[in-house]
């Protein structure tokens, strides 16, 4: 149990922590900064298919056909000669090149002809998947249009139903994202730098020279870390909110306590590298194939939607992706911690998990 | 624990530190695996107000025999006492009557000397006048200074400032003045020999002769785990020469150092 030197402990440690440039810099400006450089690209808030339509006909079928598909909101369709368009798909400057040719029939009316029109796709191959977004969504048009003109309704009616009326945003994605992935990056960078200087440096030893109590030690360096994660969320939920346009549907509070327990993993990982690793200069290595991996596959950025099934499989289980869910889960869908419990109980497992590792793996001395 | 210590068991208090000892080892033993003897059965007894100096070269088992004393480090066999305490049952307790100051002592960086004697305070459950600490070693000015914007000599003493927050009655310096300039030398001694007019204990460990010689009241000498000889340095000095040692150096009234001194002054010097 912690005794009566455990306030002085935490204090100092604080505030040698707070005073300390390169950790503040790491644990506050640079997930300012990724969250500004990718709220400014907006990746994903864009979702649209550039399609690029060769008119060859100019009759009032080809017209019909461009109007369906200007209505078509996903779509951004553009108009030109065919070698221009065929070059600008080759650059990737649209996805999909749709040429409509001179046979085409005047009209789409309901008593128009039955004779079959072949109209010609140019796919870029290197962009298989915006591609086949866009002519899946072309054909949705070209099969309306034929229902249209045979006078027979679709055999199957598409009804689409709305259901998050809250207009999410990529931010709203991206946020959530970036809280837990500095969380990662703080608990386990400050904590395994931090340690390894320590132990080399000497201050380590020092410190077991006195009658120190070790958990006092232990719980002021983890109560640190804690403290300075939950300053990290205000701080980024507090701008995403001012300058992002940030949809906060949840408590933040609740927020807040899983962010905080979300740090215990990363914390112990940490003690755990900071064991392992010989020298300062092993640390970022260490720490680097624990954290890239999960900054990609944990839906901190982009969907876990994009990975291949075995992939998904696997990253469901990641502890990071456990934080992001969870706390996506908060600020997205306004969730309890009781409809979390499944994320929250994946947390819990890791927290053991690494405190188990940290104590089999941290050691007092230098080698 | 050793069964070589039935007062203890029954006082908590061994009765030789009523007769003034401050540290009694005995039959000493520590070996690293596989097979490095590093101490290989010592015995030795440090009086109180004494400053005992152990002295060996490099891989002689000192620094190993300091940090058992420290309760820093387990020993294998044999019978440890320091300032009334069985370092060896109870390392915590004599932690808290003893002062360290370790040969590459670092401290925490962005905490200022003030922040620092007090955090070392607070983990001994005392409340200390910090400036005054920093007085007694001279370094009131750098109260508010990080340590590393310190000098050398500068850092050792405030190593010994946070030695001290405690009120030792022992006081551990492992080789105080390395790599020190004369001056800083000749400042640490006379603090040493302050603290020792104060009635504290000092085991000093040294690599410099003249250290030795100038501080010590006793000293032991060290080599390859074993003491090879202690005495007072008058004592060892004059039992060489007693076994028909000639001197090849010219005897002086003076040393080469003692140039440098009178030519550069006492005066402390910063870098």
């Amino acid at each position: 149990m912690i005794t009566g030197a455990f306030p002085a402990l935490l204090i100092s440690s604080l505030k040698a922590y707070a005073r300390n440039r390169s950790a503040m810099f790491f644990s506050l400006l640079v997930p300012l900064l990724i969250m500004v450089i990718f709220g400014l690209l907006n990746l994903g808030g864009s979702v649209s298919e550039r399609v690029a339509v060769v008119d060859d006909a100019h009759n009032g079928g080809s017209q019909q056909i461009i109007r369906a598909l200007h209505a078509v909101p996903v779509l951004k369709v553009s108009q030109g000669a065919l070698d221009a368009e065929r070059a600008a798909l080759k650059n990737g400057d649209v996805d999909l090149v749709v040429v409509l040719p001179a046979d085409l029939p005047p009209s789409f009316a309901g008593d128009a002809t039955t004779r079959p029109v072949t109209i010609t796709e140019y796919t870029n191959q290197a962009r298989p998947q915006d591609t086949a977004v866009a002519g899946g969504v072309v054909q949705r048009v070209f099969d309306n249009l034929q229902h249209f003109a045979s006078g027979t309704p679709p055999p199957i009616l598409v009804q689409e139903q709305p259901v998050s009326g809250k207009n999410l945003t990529y931010v709203d994605f991206l946020v959530p994202g970036i809280i837990s992935l500095s969380i990662m990056q703080t608990g386990i960078f400050s904590v395994g730098f931090a340690l390894v200087a320590m132990k080399r440096t000497g201050i380590l030893r020092r410190l077991m020279a006195t009658p120190m109590n070790i958990t006092d030690f232990m719980v002021a360096q983890v109560g640190t870390r804690m403290i300075m994660s939950a300053a990290q969320v205000v701080i980024l939920l507090s701008v995403a909110l001012l300058f992002f346009k940030f949809h906060m549907n949840g408590n933040a509070l609740i927020l807040l306590a899983v962010a905080i327990l979300g740090s215990g993993i990363f914390i112990a990982i940490g003690f755990a590298i900071a064991g392992y690793a010989k020298s300062e200069d092993a640390v970022p290595a260490l720490a680097n194939i624990v954290v890239l991996p999960m900054m990609f596959l944990s839906g901190v950025f982009f969907s876990r939607n994009g990975e291949p099934d075995w992939l998904h499989r696997i990253s469901d289980y990641l502890p990071l992706t456990f934080l992001t869910d969870a706390i996506r889960g908060v600020s997205v869908d306004g969730a309890s911690l009781w409809t979390i419990r499944g994320d929250l109980l994946g947390i819990a497992v890791w927290v053991l998990i690494a405190v188990f590792l940290a104590t089999r793996l941290f050691r007092w001395e230098v080698g | 624990m050793s069964p070589a210590s039935p007062a203890i068991a029954a006082t908590g208090l061994d009765p030789a530190f009523a007769a003034g000892l401050a540290i009694r080892v005995a039959d000493l033993r520590k070996t690293y695996p596989p097979a490095l003897v590093a101490v290989d059965g010592i015995s030795f007894e440090v009086r109180e107000h004494e400053i005992f100096g152990i002295l060996g070269p490099n891989g002689a088992g000192k620094t190993t025999t300091v940090e058992i004393l420290e309760g820093l480090r387990e020993a294998d066999s044999g019978e440890v006492v320091v300032a009334g305490i069985d370092v060896r049952r109870d390392p915590r307790g004599v932690k808290s009557l003893i002062g360290v100051q370790l040969q590459s002592s670092a401290f925490m960086d962005n905490l200022n000397l003030v922040e620092l004697i007090n955090l070392f305070a607070a983990i001994y459950g005392r409340k200390v006048d910090a400036l005054e600490l920093l007085r007694k070693v001279d370094l009131v000015e750098k109260a508010k200074a990080y340590v590393t914007k310190l000098s050398g000599g500068q850092k050792q003493r405030f190593s010994i400032a946070t030695a001290l927050v405690n009120e030792p009655r022992v006081l551990f310096l492992d080789e105080p003045t390395t790599g020190l300039d004369p001056q800083a030398r000749r400042n640490l001694w006379e603090l040493a020999l302050t603290l020792r007019r104060e009635g504290r204990t000092i085991v000093l460990t040294t690599h410099y002769m003249d250290e030795a010689e100038t501080l010590c009241d006793r000293l032991a000498i060290m080599d390859e785990g074993r003491i090879v000889a202690l005495d007072t340095p008058d004592n060892l000095v004059q039992a060489l020469i007693g076994r028909g040692f000639e001197s090849h150096k010219v005897e002086r009234l003076a040393s080469l150092e003692d140039v440098f001194i009178d030519l550069t002054g006492k005066e402390l010097r910063e870098e």
